[in-house]
């Protein structure tokens, strides 16, 4: 019996692109972990543990918790992620109407633009040790302190992202939605905002992205509370190296998954609203 | 867009409280009989400023618009047609002059004189039926009636199978459907077209034109049709209103005969389309 093995690519198929970008994504991958391990035996160091030694210590991770205080894993993924939402809604409050008022109304815009364009080249990082003095509770609660240099890194791409909307709304549909009777709150309502969503949805896509990096940087400063940046800065101060390569991976993986929610979800969104893509 | 040039527009702003903002506002007007004067456009003239010039684009545009009847305005491209309509629909402040609709002087835009818009202007990120909704919805129409309202007048105009379709999905004639039932499902006193047709090929327009045609036969409407050909205009209005060049004036204004659907091949169209093309030809001579 003959089996027919030949297998030509279709670019036109959406199952074959897919399993393209799989097998590449999987070579690339591949070379990584290779290169790494080959760097590790060359350098022979304890600070670069091989590829082998830290997905040992990722699996006992999860098993044991960290080896320090014997606290589970999750604990210190769930910090993190509470800090990321915490700034990440700070912002969205912050930028969302700020952005459509200076959209809507050039004055502000033309206010508002030198305090931003003054503000954003200021790394988010550079603000925390201000932040911890600032915002440490009273118990030492400094959750609320790495919460704002998230906020800071979400907060400009957001609100430059829905005021950009705003300014590009098409103005025809405006004097559409006027013809048929609607008022200047409808037009709001109605027009503004969903043609802004897009844009908006762009700006979360950024900023969770920006702020993920800003939580494992302001957790490093971060001794009271936990978090993945501080479960880093414990096990490499105990030389822990396997384990602090390990807590590596999960902070490269957790942010590939928010981000890949919020490209899900901005794709959907504008699909929805009838952007091309 | 962003790099157009800043243009002032002399005169007050239109103040927003006072848009009309109902449905049905042929309702408001039906004391005025067929054929009696139902908008006066009197002596419009506009003037766009811009950094390095004013171009006068509108001059002494003066108009009598009947009750139920389809007025066409053509004219050579860039004379000032759009600027026209949007002045009394209400999106341009003019210069000066006015608009009454009935007694009321017109200030603003508002949903009495609906508008169909040259590229469409749908909201893309509504659905079909939610785009034709859209007038009822501000003005405060039931759900339930609005719904209703809506289909029937996709049904006219030939989408029923494409009521729940996002805009995106349409071809260009199906757009221009919606934005032709979006304007008439409001009743508005007074529709004004601008160039509607003018983005399709020519037998989507054909068959885009004979539908308007039956929709206005069916419920008596009263249409400012702009338009560059003379074809679409002699084939659908009871009026042709020719446009000098710029600074748009009314040149001539032509009656046609017959009630509509007409014969385009019949020997007065013909003769009619001759005597328009003349008049439009005069325009580019006088330089
Ligand atoms: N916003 C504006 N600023 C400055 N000039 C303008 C503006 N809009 C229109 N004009 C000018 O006014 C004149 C009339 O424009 P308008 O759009 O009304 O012409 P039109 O008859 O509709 O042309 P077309 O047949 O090409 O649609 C043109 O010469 C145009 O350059
Ligand atoms: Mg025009």
């Amino acid at each position: 019996m003959s089996v027919n093995m030949e297998f030509r690519y279709d670019k036109h198929n959406k199952y074959h692109r897919l399993a393209r970008s799989i097998v590449i994504a999987a070579i690339s991958l591949t070379v990584m972990i290779w290169l790494w391990w080959m760097i590790s035996i060359i350098a022979d160091k304890p600070a670069i543990p091989t590829p082998y030694d830290t997905f040992v210590a990722l699996i006992d991770l999860f098993k044991y918790g960290d080896p320090i205080h014997d606290v589970a894993i999750s604990v210190y993924i769930e910090a993190s992620l509470k800090k990321l939402v915490q700034g990440f809604f700070l912002a969205l409050i912050v930028a969302l109407p700020l952005g459509l008022i200076m959209g809507r109304f050039k004055v502000l815009r033309e206010f508002f633009t030198p305090m931003i364009e003054v503000l954003r080249p200021i790394a988010p990082i550079a603000w925390a040790p201000i932040f911890f003095i600032l915002f440490t509770g009273a118990d030492g609660d400094t959750t609320w302190a790495s919460s704002l240099v998230v906020f800071i890194g979400i907060v400009f791409p957001l609100m430059t992202n829905v005021m950009f909307g705003v300014t590009k709304i098409d103005p025809v549909t405006l004097d559409a939605a006027k013809t048929l009777g609607a008022s200047d709150l409808q037009i709001f309502i109605k027009v503004m905002l969903p043609s802004t969503v897009p844009y908006l949805m762009n700006g979360i896509k950024i900023g969770l992205g920006i702020g993920w990096m800003c939580i494992v940087a302001a957790e490093l400063y971060d001794g009271f509370n936990p978090g993945l940046g501080s479960y880093l800065s414990l096990m490499i101060s105990n030389s822990s190296y396997e384990q602090a390569f390990a807590g590596i991976i999960l902070i490269s993986v957790l942010g590939l998954l928010t981000t890949g929610l919020a490209e899900y979800i901005h794709k959907k969104v504008n699909k929805r609203m009838g952007v091309d893509m | 867009m962003s790099d157009e040039p800043k243009i002032k527009i002399e005169g007050e702003k239109f103040k927003a409280k006072d848009r009309v903002r109902a449905d049905r506002t042929d309702e408001l007007y039906k004391d005025i009989p067929e054929g009696s004067t139902l908008m006066k456009i009197d002596n419009l003239h506009v003037v766009y400023r811009t950094d390095e010039k004013e171009t006068i684009a509108v001059e002494n545009f003066t108009l009598d618009v009947k009750k139920g009847e389809l007025i066409s305005i053509v004219g050579p491209s860039g004379c000032g047609k759009t600027t026209i309509l949007r002045c009394i629909a209400g999106l341009l402040q003019p210069t000066s002059g006015s608009v009454y609709l009935g007694d009321k002087l017109c200030t603003s835009p508002g949903s009495d004189r609906g508008m169909v818009f040259q590229d469409f202007a749908l909201f893309s990120w509504r659905s079909v039926i939610q785009n034709v909704e859209f007038g009822m919805e501000v003005a405060g129409v039931p759900k339930e009636e609005r719904h209703d309202r809506a289909l029937r007048y996709i049904k006219a105009v030939g989408l029923e199978k494409f009521a729940d379709s996002r805009i995106h999905e349409l071809s260009g004639g199906m757009k221009q459907r919606v934005g032709i039932a979006r304007a008439l499902v409001m009743h508005p006193a007074v529709v004004l077209m601008d160039e509607p047709f003018g983005a399709l090929d020519a037998q989507t327009r054909n068959i885009l034109q004979d539908m308007l045609v039956k929709i206005v036969e069916h419920s008596a409407r009263t249409i400012l049709f702009v338009t560059h050909s003379v074809d679409e205009a002699l084939y659908l209005s009871d009026r042709v209103v020719v446009l000098s060049k710029r600074p748009s004036s009314i040149y001539k204004i032509i009656d046609v005969p017959g009630s509509r659907p007409r014969d385009r091949t019949s020997p007065e169209f013909t003769e009619l389309r001759k005597t328009i093309l003349g008049y439009l030809e005069e325009q580019n001579v006088m330089e």
